[in-house]
């Protein structure tokens, strides 16, 4: 196996500068915990719009905002209601790429900030500027998404990341903002996989589909808490079998590398595909067949109106789960896609995306034309980058259950298939016929 | 009484505006509605003056909204309402001139936020109410609504953003340089 495919990673070890956070991430709990539970709409508007005060001094010190509102007679003052929003121009992916650097205000000197690139598996990649507290907003909603499932963390609880993307990273911190637990990452291609989770007896653990079919099949390691997984298509019968076979909460939440978390999967059996919004640290437009996100919670990337190219309708909603406030439905833009292995095995391609991410390219089309053969289809990409990223893939492919992959460059990419506007392309395909 | 912006809003959408009114004929429409309030509309020199005085590139093209608004809302006949003694037209006009300065037609036309700030401005200069905000409640939405403030501070923040991002790389041009220094040097 070879696991060497995977790039640097740079792991933040610091972790005791977390602590200082700690208010804010509690904060941020709770007014997420009272969004979800504001019965009255008004009441939940007035909330959000109380937030639009730091939105607007934050679109002032945009360099990017300052001239677009400018060039449209606009300027953040205008900005005092829900309503307002549609009056401001909206922002797109492509957009948000080409002027990564004007968008952000400026940090404050003491704010660590880091630039992460978005995958670009649905689009053109985006580099993205966090501050520290963008960097750490997932343990601030994790700690309410454990309350809202009911689920109680034992003292110094570890958490997940179970790895099934082919290039083995591993490591461990310490968690200081979930009640001073330890995040470890753990790479289910390594032999000791399971060894691994004996000892760490996670209490909660992050994965995609994959992972969380193979830790169905380790019964010996213990089963933890609470489960989470960011996969648009979560199968049912996966998640029944955690849900009703061993009692484990699956919490499938919906994320961008641009917004961060913005709304998490109801776990009601009559409500799949109904997704909660995670207002008021978000805004997603109601009335529109795509989802086009206002971010209230302050950051160095005031994101108004920005468009991440998913398809959905918004609407407020009283759901049986107890949830009050507005729910995501008809969710679509990334498509699922399984590839087959030569032994038959069902596999995620979008476990692949990752790969592409480190590759300089405008678009990408991976196809499955047989068992063993790949087609690639690439747009953009430097002539030189071309071959290594090949390698990268064949060797991810491997990792993956593929014994001698073939990866075949298609020159120019085709166009992508209708699909609705706006909405992203599909990097991932498979000509072989369903298995059913 | 009071002016329903709202209902203003839904004739003007209603009656959208074709081709730019002509100065002439958008004068005449101004000078007929203060005739309308039994007052004496400004000469063609005191036109001229507040022409003059305010100094605006904009200025026909916001004469020429104001008639639009005027003829295409009910606004004229609020403003006739308004129209007391204790003010003189010149003096209304060469107020709302001078408020709405940066308000070019077109902003007027398809931008709501400057829509509501052009007849806001008209309504002050009337001095009249708007249906459903006590006065306090008016200026500060007014206050919120000015491009012209707006424009201006964000011309400050901008430039002491700049300010500060070249004092930033400043230091960091500092500190590198300070840092190859200590490092020292090779024969």
């Amino acid at each position: 196996m070879t696991l060497a495919v995977a790039p640097r990673a740079r792991i933040r070890r610091d972790a005791h500068t977390q602590r200082p956070h700690l208010p804010w991430a509690l904060d941020v709990a709770e007014g997420l915990s009272r969004g979800a539970s504001t019965v009255d709409e008004a009441v939940a508007r007035a909330e959000l719009e109380s937030r639009m005060g730091w939105l607007r001094d934050a679109l002032q010190g945009s360099p990017y905002y300052v001239r677009v509102l400018r060039e449209a007679g606009l300027h953040p003052g205008d900005l005092q209601r829900l309503e307002d929003l549609r009056h401001f121009p909206a922002l797109d992916r492509a957009t948000l790429a080409r002027h990564w650097e004007d968008v952000p205000t400026l940090p404050d000197a003491s704010d660590e900030c880091v630039v992460v690139k978005s995958s670009g598996t649905t689009g053109d990649p985006v580099n993205v500027l966090r501050d520290r507290r963008d960097c750490l907003l997932m343990w601030a909603v994790l700690r309410f998404f454990t309350e809202h499932t009911g689920t109680v963390p034992p003292p110094r609880p570890r958490v997940v990341l179970l790895d099934v993307l082919p290039g083995g990273l591993e490591y461990s911190v310490r968690l200081p903002l979930f009640h001073d637990g330890a995040l470890h990452r753990v790479s289910v291609l390594r032999d000791d996989a399971v060894a691994r989770l004996l000892r760490v007896r996670a209490s909660v653990v992050f994965s995609d589909p994959e992972g969380l079919r193979w830790l169905l099949e380790h019964p010996e390691v213990p089963a933890p808490r609470l489960l989470l997984t960011s996969a648009q298509h979560l199968p049912r019968a996966l998640r029944d079998a955690w849900e009703h076979g061993r009692g484990v909460p699956v919490l499938n939440y919906y994320a961008a590398t641009e917004t961060g978390p913005l709304a998490w999967e109801c776990r009601e059996d009559a409500n799949p595909g109904h997704f909660h919004v995670l207002t008021p640290d978000v805004w997603l437009e109601p009335d529109g067949d795509e989802v086009v996100v206002t971010r209230l919670r302050p950051s160095v990337l005031p994101l108004l109106r920005y468009r991440p190219g998913d398809t959905g309708a918004v609407r407020r909603d009283a759901c049986a789960c107890g949830f009050h406030g507005w729910t995501l439905t008809g969710f679509g833009g990334r498509g699922a896609c399984a590839f087959r292995t030569p032994a038959g095995r069902s596999v995620d391609a979008w476990s692949l995306a990752w790969v592409f991410k480190h590759h300089p390219l405008r678009a990408f089309r991976l196809t499955q034309v047989s068992l063993e053969h790949f087609t690639l289809e690439l747009s953009g990409a430097p002539p030189d980058s071309v071959r290594p990223l090949c390698e990268r893939l064949t060797a991810a492919l491997r990792n993956l259950g593929w014994s001698s992959p073939r990866v075949e460059r298609v020159v120019e990419a085709r166009e992508a298939e209708a699909r609705p506007p706006n909405a992203k392309p599909l990097p991932f395909r498979s000509e072989l016929p369903s298995s059913g | 009484m009071a002016i329903s912006l709202a209902h203003l809003r839904d004739q003007l959408a209603a009656s959208p505006i074709v081709s730019p009114y002509p100065h002439d004929l958008a004068v005449a429409i101004i000078c007929d509605t203060f005739r309308q309030g039994s007052q004496k509309p400004p000469s063609q020199s005191e036109w001229d003056r507040i022409e003059k005085g305010v100094k605006n590139p904009l200025f026909r093209e916001q004469v020429g909204m104001l008639a639009h608004v005027l003829v295409a809302s009910e606004l004229r006949k609020k403003t006739v309402l308004y129209l007391t003694a204790d003010r003189t037209p010149m003096a209304r006009l060469q107020q709302f001139f001078e408020e709405v300065n940066p308000l070019t037609a077109e902003m007027i036309r398809s931008n709501a936020f400057r829509q509501e700030e052009f007849l806001r401005k008209w309504a002050s200069a009337l001095g009249a109410d708007i249906e459903g905000e006590t006065e306090r409640e008016s200026k500060e939405r007014l206050k919120a609504l000015d491009y012209r403030q707006a424009v201006t501070d964000l011309r400050k923040v901008e430039e002491a953003r700049k300010q500060e991002a070249e004092r930033r790389t400043k230091m960091l041009q500092e500190a590198q340089q300070k840092d190859a220094e200590a490092r020292g040097w090779r024969e």
